[in-house]
């Protein structure tokens, strides 16, 4: 059987990409886009476009790389759409209140949840996409930059600059 | 090579990275370990990351997961 007559959707390696990745992409849709349905149509969108153009990923660079930068781009596509419409923190506080993952969570712990959203959320896009891929996701500088097509310099320049305005926007829970 | 508190500021980001070269490196700890104020700098930077991997990190739920694994045909 040849490769187009089996539906890629099919195939491990797009399953086995869906559960490595899907929580990785929704955390940088989230952490962009501030909205849990508009994240989640994100990484719908980001693992068709995997399903479709996973035959041409030659294995010349970071396979996180690769589809990050897939995610990426249909998470800043979804942001474009709504551009009239910026993220709203005090949106994001409370749309975090009543989500079943933080009702068993302590007080304490939704406050800081809420502070780091807010945080992150004055951050712009390019510094916030840095930010979540290296400090959040784990991703090498290398792979960062294959993921917001942009060079190892800038990625350490965005790096160094969100990592800043958190360290003061959150004083209170460095001390 | 001796670095100023501002010359540090910029390459404290990288420095945590482990991604300066090793003459920068070296003048970098060299300077954190008599400068209290570099030094809590980068202890707090350490801090950001250190907050956002412990709760920075999201999850789909179970039901969005489901319906996006039906809607992309994985299950």
């Amino acid at each position: 059987m040849d490769a187009t007559s089996t539906p890629i959707a099919e195939t491990p390696s797009t399953a086995s990409l869906f559960r490595e990745f899907a929580d990785g992409v929704y955390t940088l849709a989230y952490r962009i886009l501030g909205d849990r349905h508009l994240a989640e149509d994100a990484v719908q969108e980001t693992f068709i476009k995997v399903m479709k153009s996973l035959h041409t990923y030659r294995g010349d660079g970071p396979l996180a790389g690769w589809l990050y930068r897939i995610g990426y781009r249909e998470t800043i596509a979804i942001a474009r759409r709504r551009r009239d419409q910026p993220m709203d923190v005090e949106l994001l506080s409370r749309e975090l209140e009543p989500s079943a993952e933080n009702v068993e969570k302590s007080v304490v712990e939704r406050e800081l949840a809420t502070r780091l959203d807010k945080a992150i959320g004055s951050l712009t896009d390019p510094l916030r996409g840095a930010f979540v891929l290296r400090d959040i996701e784990g991703l090498s500088t290398t792979e960062v930059a294959t993921a917001l097509e942009i060079s190892e310099s800038a990625v350490k320049m965005r790096l160094a600059r969100a990592r800043e305005a958190l360290r003061v926007e959150l004083q209170e829970y460095l001390l | 090579m001796k670095l100023t508190c501002d010359e540090l500021d910029t390459l404290l980001s990288e420095f945590m990275d482990g991604s300066l070269t090793a003459a920068q490196e070296q003048a970098a700890g060299e300077h954190l370990a008599t400068c209290r104020q570099c030094s809590a700098e980068l202890s707090q930077l350490q801090g950001v990351g250190e907050l956002f991997r412990l709760h920075g990190r999201m999850e789909l739920s179970p039901e969005a997961r489901d319906r996006i694994e039906k809607a992309i045909g994985l299950a």
